[in-house]
């Protein structure tokens, strides 16, 4: 099969999915020929033998049009290097060979990436069944060895040193250790450890109803509840065949922007912090808090969980408390924004530090701001299906590559999300919760789910059995993409207190990784 | 740093002494549950055990075990049974001993 076919057919199926079967020896040539897609996920499910995943979004040359799966049955253990053709695969790699003991056939190196080290023996070529002293439960089975754990290669000698940062933060960063290898002023290599706070999530929905899975999935990674509960939702419903109404899925959208306003008034406090300008940080933080104060106000939870609901909408929004609200909290998070920009010791800081380019984001299938700041145009709500539909959502991007890119492509969206919510109220939403809200329908299958978090595109793949229960889910948030661009962002010639600013300006979570 | 200083002045202070006054928002946030023990039969209990995804609830023979400690406020429970539970309002919730946490409330209702 060429990936001329491929692409055709994903076109010809807008805001749809399409799915193939790959022989694995064709695998290499098929990721070849496809690597003008964008590789957004990579993962693996266990059977007989285990089925290799890769999940390609069509958004490299335009607007977001369509998903392309590609399925493929692992029959030795091994598969094609994939990430020797696409640099994106690399974490994937690492991770499927912790959770299924399935690898790159290239013998590459591959580092420890979700299971802590010391958290007991592992058995080796069998199967976890929860018992004894077999470490932390895989997905299927174990790898034959430990990962070789090599990191970055890098050679640490005259003047340079190695400098552990975490995995205690401050404040309330969670569990993430950097091994920050620096000259004393420059950065010379970074790396990431992000397996310290690992809590198994994929293995905890097995066997779940979608319903119960959602307390869960919400919780993956808090900050982006909604859209993550929302991605996955939406693969629950691909899978059961279910439509949610229209006023279910617009309620879903109101609560989706009210996340991104406040995720980017966050990243805006966090800015101003990382840069030692407390005053600002002070005006992001009120501007902050007025916007979690109005979702607990609108939806009754201040980081919006329980919004989203299988087949539906689990709460209704205060429609006129969103109405009196907004304005006067937007209008704190601009006035801090505007300030913010005309102070020159603020702008210097942020101007060429943390460069990343459109190829590297590409080559790393980076998405959401980051990737946008770039100049790429990725974003999953211009997929043609669903509430963004007919909105002319502006999707803002930015060439730099820097930090002031994305803060800028950061301030455009917020404004774009007030539109939005505007539109989405007067169009109308859901006016409580039961029925009409929507219902999910029995039955099983596969289904893939897409949203768009303040960090990018979160995804989610479930395969249910006949009763509806899940046997196989797969969660991947914006974070789990985006981590591996920042070590490339510290390194574009930045010094070593650029690193909170870049940080910052990512705005991404550790429990997106350790989920 | 002049527009700075300048902001911070008109701006003035926002943050007050906790707690100077009833906090206003304090009523949309989503609080642990209150039950109706009249209205609470081991069958309802042993439904409300089972839709508590965070294991706050537990049924022990004739009373309802609720430990605050584990709960998330998600409201499924007074969803699942809106006759015998409902918020508390409450969010005052710390304790110096993990043990007041744990709440036993006696099953009252008529079975059948």
């Amino acid at each position: 099969m060429t990936s001329e076919l491929i692409t055709a057919a994903s076109r010809a199926v807008p805001g749809g999915v399409t799915t193939f079967q790959v022989a694995s020896p064709d695998l290499e040539a098929v990721v070849r020929d496809l690597h003008g897609l964008r590789l957004a996920d990579m993962f693996a499910s266990d059977g007989d033998t285990p089925t290799l995943r890769l999940v390609w979004a069509n958004d490299a040359d335009g607007p977001q049009s369509g998903y392309v799966i590609t399925e493929t049955s692992i029959e030795n253990g091994e598969y094609p290097a994939l990430s020797d053709i696409a640099p994106a695969a690399f974490v994937e790699e690492c991770e499927i060979y912790e959770q299924f003991g399935i690898r790159p056939a290239s013998g590459k190196p591959l580092n420890r990436i979700m299971l802590p080290p010391h958290t007991g023996p592992h058995n080796t070529g069998t199967q976890n069944t929860g018992t004894q002293n077999t470490g932390l439960p895989t997905l299927g089975h174990r790898p034959p060895s430990e990962p070789e754990e090599v990191r970055a290669p890098h050679t640490v000698a005259g003047q340079a040193f190695e400098f552990p940062f975490g995995p205690v933060r401050q404040v309330g960063v969670e569990s993430l250790y950097y091994g920050l290898v620096t000259s004393g002023e420059e950065v010379v290599d970074l790396y990431l450890f992000t397996w310290h706070k690992h809590r198994g999530l994929e293995w905890r929905l097995a066997g779940m109803t979608p319903r119960q899975a959602l307390f869960l999935v919400e919780r993956a990674e808090g900050l982006s509840a909604v859209a993550m509960g929302w991605a996955f939702a939406a693969a629950v419903e691909a899978a059961t065949g279910t439509r949610p109404p229209a006023a279910a899925q617009r309620t879903r959208a109101v609560a989706l922007e009210l996340e991104r306003l406040y995720n980017h008034a966050a990243a805006m406090a966090a800015l101003c912090q990382s840069t030692g300008l407390s005053v600002g940080q002070s005006a992001a933080e009120i501007a902050l808090e007025r916007l979690l104060r109005l979702n607990a106000r609108a939806f009754g939870h201040r980081y919006l969980f329980g919004v989203v609901d299988a087949g539906g909408a689990g709460r209704a929004p205060d429609a006129d408390a969103i109405r009196a609200d907004l304005p006067g909290a937007y209008g704190e998070f601009r006035r801090a924004a505007d300030a913010l920009l005309s102070t020159n010791s603020f702008v210097d800081r942020l101007e060429a530090t943390g460069i990343l380019t459109a190829d590297q984001a590409g080559a790393l299938g980076l998405v959401g701001p980051v990737a946008r700041a770039t100049g790429r145009l990725g974003d999953a709500r211009l997929m043609p299906d669903g509430p963004y539909a007919g909105t002319g959502i502006a999707v803002p991007t930015a060439t730099a590559g820097d930090v002031l890119a994305r803060f800028t492509v950061m301030l455009a969206e917020a404004a774009e999300s007030v539109r939005l919510i505007g539109d989405f109220i007067d169009a109308g939403t859901v006016t409580g919760t039961g029925p009409g809200t929507g219902e999910l329908r029995p039955g099983g299958g596969t289904g893939l789910g897409w949203a768009e978090s303040p960090r990018g595109e979160a995804l989610a793949w479930v395969a249910l059995d006949d009763e509806g229960r899940i046997t196989r889910a797969r969660l991947r948030p914006a974070s789990a993409r985006n981590w591996r661009g920042f070590d490339d962002a510290c390194r574009s010639q930045n010094v070593f207190t650029d690193i909170p600013i870049i940080e910052a300006s990512f705005w991404l979570t550790a429990a997106g990784m350790a989920r | 740093m002049t527009l700075w200083f300048v902001r911070g002045l008109r701006r003035g202070v926002v943050t007050t002494r906790y707690p100077a006054r009833p906090e206003e928002s304090a009523r949309y946030l989503p609080t642990p549950p209150a039950f109706r023990p009249r209205a609470l039969t081991a069958g309802t209990a042993d439904r409300l055990a089972a839709s508590c995804p965070s294991g706050a609830l537990r049924r022990a023979d004739d009373v309802l075990v609720f430990d605050v400690g584990r709960c998330t406020a998600c409201g499924r429970c007074a969803a699942e049974a809106p006759h015998a539970v409902t918020t508390s309002g409450a969010f005052e919730l710390a304790a110096t001993s993990r043990s007041v946490l744990v709440k036993t409330i006696p099953l009252r209702g008529e079975t059948g």
